[in-house]
């Protein structure tokens, strides 16, 4: 075997949850369905260039109901990431260690990715 | 590539691709529903080419690094670790040289 003896981390299984390690895991979770969400987009894109026939493919999948979910999702996905990075680098040059501080910067990472969700939408609609 | 730089790459794409993916987004939740010729409307715009053009290449260096990262971190066989670093290189490049080509090559 090839295997390291460097221990993985994070241990999942065993860490007791709390909102710092929540925010963390779900910082590469939504990192993952941006990656998953940004190749569909590049699909998108891929059929336009194959002509309209091509792009009703994907047009089917993007009228339905499915793809009004799979926009929001990547919507949210996309504002949980960028202010759960924001939350990274603030943590990476030394400040808001303490644990009111890491709990209230979790409840606005959570809070603030729906917030900024419906603004989005909201904006992205013409509705504001 | 030293740990350092990747860091500072990795921070320094995310915060460039603050503005231009939040403008995608508002602009994908505007028009992702809509027709073909609507569609290509928006992407064949010079604004959009140049914008889509920065966007992509700064999220997959950003999509890379972060890869690798989540592979060292929980992948512990080296030669699954290494062979995914090299799958992720590749499709790292591949996917936005199409994706570019065919940004330039879409116009109504």
């Amino acid at each position: 075997m090839n295997d390291s003896k460097n221990p993985l981390s994070p241990h999942l299984q065993i860490y007791r949850w709390q909102i710092s390690s929540l925010i963390s895991i779900f910082h590469r979770i939504t990192g993952i369905i941006n990656v998953m969400g940004l190749i569909i987009i590049c699909l998108w894109i891929g059929l336009l260039f194959f002509g309209e026939s091509s792009y009703e493919l994907i047009n089917i999948f993007f009228q339905s109901y499915f793809g009004k979910v799979f926009i929001m999702g990547f919507a949210w996905s996309y504002s949980f990431h960028l202010l759960s990075g924001i939350r990274h680098l603030i943590l990476d040059l030394g400040y808001g260690y303490e644990i009111k501080i890491t709990n209230i910067s979790g409840i606005i990472v959570i809070v603030g990715s729906l917030a900024l969700t419906v603004l989005m939408w909201l904006i992205g609609r013409g509705l504001i | 590539m030293k740990a350092s730089r990747k860091w500072i790459i990795q921070r320094a794409s995310a915060l460039l691709m603050i503005p231009l993916m939040g403008w995608f987004v508002i602009n994908l939740i505007s028009i992702y529903d809509k027709g073909y010729f609507e569609v290509m409307d928006f992407f064949s715009s010079d604004k959009s080419k140049i914008r889509m053009l920065i966007l992509i290449l700064i999220s997959f260096v950003h999509i890379v690094i972060g890869l690798k990262e989540i592979y060292e971190d929980y992948i512990q066989n080296e030669k699954i670790k290494n062979t995914a670093s090299n799958i992720t290189n590749v499709l790292g490049i591949t996917i936005p040289a199409i994706i570019i080509f065919i940004l330039f090559n879409i116009n109504l």
